[in-house]
């Protein structure tokens, strides 16, 4: 921030100044090589860098070096403009300068050791020639080889400059043809470490029936570099090819299931293509190993409801398990959030007794488009249970079965609700020929109930499948 | 507690952009909600790191000048997750949220310094003079450190000598610890009572039952009365203690996700490499990477249940004096509440939860519960179909309703059984409960009997049937309740079987000391 603001007022690198310690030592951390910097951070590791400096050239052939940029630089992804500008080749070094590196250089070249001796610790400098460095140092020091400290006695080796082409960091270098100068130049590339994420504080209200919700974008720096002042962008999407038109869900691009029904509504915000994009109101500093959030999104008292859901993935009987507890909502317009989401994770909050906030559970979200239907799976309940029985299974033929099933379902809670059952691995060929009360096949698959249970109180489905198996 | 706060530095580049830096070092008031572990099971708490984790709500308050400030939160717990970090009670609300990891280490002061001037002290040995030189470090902290000097680049402790740098300052974007920081505007200086709420990993709960079963009644048989207790156990493997904080704990499965990548802290120890500077012959050709060897981990401290099974131990000691012992007196439980679907569990005073302990206290009493003694076996195994006699399980069945006793929502958690005995209050046996909600029948198995056994063998098979017998055994000096679950299609509808949840089972009371036999016929599939 502050070396930014310095920047703004006119370029003079002040050193920063402690205003409690009266010795005014300089403390380094915010001098920075950077400019005019606007970050572009998307959803699949990659991030967009354009970095306008303004730099004094020569007129002619000149090497420009571009300190401070990310030190996970994509170096072949560097394009530098500006006017009147010409390139004549870009290099990217990363032999880093260490004190192996240094010795294995000065290989054929003369150093000046400093013996101490240790007894009275007087100094003799002499002068010497590296012949080798394998392992250990081979000297020459006047007419004999000796090797570097092989009698463990203290030795300062001291050389005289260091290698061009050994640097401190990697280091991005550009030759190029200039006018000369002060000549805004802009640097743009990608780089990986950087990412965004968005987190959704949702506060549910039982009574009320409605949710507040605050949006944050969450960004973490891991790239080993900080972005001072920077104009911060961040496209809600990944633009990385896709999956062709065959659009797979796998482990690692899965389907949340938290939208019920797509919405068709479309917000004003800014899009590239496809994707939303999210600018940040003001510059930030994006530091390195930091963890950032901006808020986005703002919401009181959109209407929500709670519902129970319970999945049955075949005819089995099992002991008494928990139903789902899920939050419905929607982001629409009216009646809604009024916004399309950010993929990431909402996690929900409810008063107790005292009116503290305490966390009920959290799901992840997809980008969700504006008018959705949502349901939020925040958990399973601990009062509303649903034990599922095998009553009866009768052969009617070697191809030809029918499975009587029980439902029960338990609420412990002193107010009634519905359970939204879903009854699976109906293949297609399985046909229901009694219920006790009417279901909703909605797919080949599956079928599903609405069964209400009153308060504290019990239910029973009943039903009769008719398969193969 | 204390609400100390620290004006640190305000530094005033230019006029338009003064930013205070405040720092808020501790909470005055704190709340801990712990959530229990995910798929913990039946495994007690890892009290080394609990794998649970808490809300955390904490009041600070604060002086906030006019102006933007960054306000930094110190004296949070380690395991905090930032991306779930809310701070409300600033006037015009926050800007941005920061959680910085850049952590003040030996490799973090020569990173920021790199390029920078530093003073190289060197002692002399011999005489113990010790001589300044100013020197820019050239390169570092990977692989090592170079420096210049007025004599020329030389790199840092390849020498020999004993050698330090001296650094001017604390570079102010380097931190103890990752810090969270919120940004924030202000119009007018002002004291500000902010909460902040976040979650954090390194703590766990979970409900430890203890039940006394009372000696059965003569005339009923197999009714048992079972004094239950339930300590609400909570551990914090941490290294921040809470003072008198509200102690919550939440039962239920609040659904969770896997965190999505994180800032990861930047920083550590200094690693110096060098040209070689052993004698010739300690020279390692390719030297490689040393992998430091992890220390074997600490022994597992003992679980609070141990502790309570030996003071039971030492009740044995003076067994004329103790023939029946009750539950423990407990003078503080925590109430129970509901928050929506979950159940909330509240330490009703301020408790201190320390760093690295576990703390007990009391969540449920309940006296006299009814529960039902029945042995059972569910006889699904073909290879046991030779007449052997195997044992029975001892299955306590009750139901959790007020006219039984109970009639409370029981978190799960692991049940220690004791009975009377001459010696006192023996362990007599050990079982697990899941949640069970209000109505919800309790079943606990808390052993094998090897008094009631029972024995199934096959009799005869055609290609439409078998045909089985059952026989149990009593030899006990009571009669006693027997359940035979048959999990298979039967033939017929034998009279003294009768479908329960849908498997046919067999209820019967076998006399004391006495003998009964069961015959069934398994339909077989038709092909």
């Amino acid at each position: 921030m502050r070396a930014a603001w310095l920047l703004l007022a006119g370029g003079a690198l002040a050193a920063p100044i402690l205003a409690q310690d009266a010795t005014s030592v300089a403390v380094p951390g915010g001098a920075t090589a950077q400019g005019d910097v606007a970050v572009t951070i998307y959803q699949n590791g990659q991030s967009l860098i354009q970095d306008t400096r303004r730099l004094t050239m020569p007129a002619g052939r000149s090497k420009q070096e571009f300190p401070d940029v990310s030190a996970q630089i994509r170096a072949e992804t560097v394009t530098l403009t500006g006017p009147g500008i010409g390139i004549v080749e870009q290099n990217f070094d990363y032999d880093l300068l260490t004190p192996a590196k240094l010795m294995e250089k000065a290989v054929g070249q003369n150093v000046t050791l400093i013996r101490t001796n240790p007894a009275t610790g007087a100094e003799v400098r002499v002068p010497a020639k590296v012949l080798a460095a394998n392992g250990g140092v081979v000297l020459q020091v006047g007419n004999t080889i000796e090797v570097l400290r092989d009698d463990g006695l203290p030795v300062r080796v001291i050389f005289d400059k260091v290698p061009p082409n050994l640097r401190a960091r990697p280091t991005l270098s550009v030759t190029l043809e200039a006018k000369g100068g002060v000549t805004p130049t802009t640097l743009t590339y990608l780089t990986p470490g950087l990412g965004w994420n968005s987190d959704y504080v949702t506060l549910f209200d039982d009574a009320k029936q409605t949710i507040d919700v605050q949006g944050w974008v969450t960004l973490t720096n891991n790239t080993g570099t900080d972005y001072s002042n920077a104009n911060v962008l961040l496209v809600a999407g990944n633009p990385n090819g896709g999956g062709g038109r065959r659009n797979y869900t796998t482990p690692w691009n899965p389907s949340t299931g938290t939208i019920d029904q797509p919405g068709t509504e479309s917000s004003n915000r800014e899009r590239l293509g496809d994707y939303y994009l999210y600018p940040l109101a003001e510059r930030t500093t994006i530091a390195n190993a930091q963890q950032k959030q901006v808020s986005f999104l703002d919401v009181k008292a959109a209407p929500a409801r709670k519902a129970y859901e319970f999945n049955n993935g075949w005819l089995a009987t099992n002991d008494a398990a928990s139903a789902s507890s899920v939050l419905k909502f929607s982001t629409s317009r009216s009646g809604g959030l009024g916004d399309q989401l950010p993929a990431g994770t909402m996690r929900v909050y409810m008063r107790d007794k005292r009116g503290d906030p305490q966390f009920i559970g959290e799901s992840m979200i997809e980008a969700t488009p504006m008018g959705s239907a949502m349901s939020i799976r925040t958990g399973d309940a601990f009062d509303v249970k649903v034990k599922t029985v095998v009553e009866e299974r009768n052969r009617l033929s070697s191809s030809r079965w029918q499975t009587k099933m029980r439902y029960e379902f338990t609420n412990a809670r002193n107010e009634p609700v519905t359970v939204d059952l879903g009854q699976e691995g109906l293949w297609g060929d399985v046909a229901i020929i009694a219920q006790s009360q009417e279901g909703k096949r909605v797919s080949a698959d599956r079928v599903e109930w609405s069964v209400a249970v009153p308060a504290n109180g019990k239910a029973t489905l009943t039903a009769t499948f008719d398969s193969r198996y | 507690m204390r609400a100390l706060l620290a004006l640190v530095w305000i530094y005033a580049a230019t006029p338009v952009a003064a930013q205070s830096i405040i720092v808020s070092d501790a909470p005055e008031s704190v709340s801990l909600t712990v959530y229990r572990a995910q798929d913990r099971g039946d495994r007690p708490i890892d009290p080394n790191w609990p794998r649970g984790y808490a809300l955390i709500t904490e009041t600070r308050t604060i002086s906030i000048p006019a102006g933007e400030s960054v306000i930094r939160f110190e004296g949070v717990a380690e395991g905090m997750f930032p991306e779930s970090a809310i701070v409300t009670g600033l006037p015009q609300g926050v800007r941005e949220k920061n959680r910085d990891a850049r952590l003040l280490s030996p490799s973090g002061l020569v990173d920021a310094f790199l390029k920078r001037e530093v003073t190289l002290l060197r002692t002399n040995r011999a005489t113990g003079v010790t001589r300044e030189q100013k020197a820019i470090i050239t390169a570092g902290p990977q692989g090592g450190v170079i420096l210049q000097t007025a004599e020329g680049y030389e790199a840092l402790r390849c020498t020999g000598l004993p050698e330090r740098m001296q650094f001017g300052g604390v570079p102010q974007n380097l931190s103890a610890k990752p810090t969270l920081s919120v940004i924030t505007q202000s119009n007018e200086a002002t004291t500000a009572k902010l909460t902040l709420t976040y979650m954090a990993s390194g703590f766990d709960w979970q409900a430890n039952y203890v039940a006394h079963a009372k000696p059965g009644d003569d005339k009923a048989i197999g009714k048992n009365k079972i004094d239950l207790f339930a300590w609400l156990t909570l551990a914090n493997g941490g290294n921040q203690s809470f003072q008198n904080a509200n102690m919550m704990a939440i039962a239920g499965e609040p659904n969770r996700e896997r965190r999505p990548e994180q800032a990861r802290p930047v920083g550590g120890g200094l690693s110096l490499a060098c040209w070689p500077q052993q004698r010739t012959h300690q020279v390692p050709f390719n030297p490689g990477f040393i992998v430091d060897i992890p220390p074997p981990p600490a022994p597992p401290a003992p679980v609070a249940m141990a502790a309570y099974a030996d003071e039971n131990i030492v009740v044995t000691g003076q067994r004329m004096a103790r023939a029946e012992m009750a539950a423990p007196v407990a003078v503080m439980v925590a109430d129970q509440e509901d928050l929506g679907d979950l159940k909330l569990y509240r330490v009703p005073e301020p408790v201190t939860v320390n760093a690295k302990g576990q703390k007990q206290v009391a969540m449920i009493v309940k006296p006299g519960a009814a529960f039902d003694r029945i042995y059972t076996v569910r006889v699904d195994e073909y290879g046991r179909d030779d007449g052997a006699r195997m044992p029975m399980s001892i299955l306590f069945r009750g139901s959790n309703r007020k006219e039984k006793g109970l009639g409370l929502p029981m978190p799960s958690g692991p049940v220690m059984l004791f009975e009377n005995s001459y010696y006192g209050p023996l362990l007599a046996g050990q079982s697990s409960l899941s949640d069970r909600a209000v109505g919800d029948d309790i079943e606990m198995v808390v052993g094998r009997s090897s008094d009631v056994r029972y024995a199934v063998t096959r009799m005869s098979e055609t290609v439409e049937k078998q045909r089985f017998k059952v026989d149990i055994t009593n030899a006990r000096s009571e009669p006693v309740n027997v359940e035979v679950e048959i999990p298979f299609e039967l033939r017929g509808k034998p009279k003294h079987i009768a479908k329960v949840d849908g498997i046919p089972t067999w209820k019967a009371t076998i006399a004391a000391n006495g003998e009964a036999t069961l015959y069934y016929e398994l339909e077989l599939e038709k092909n």
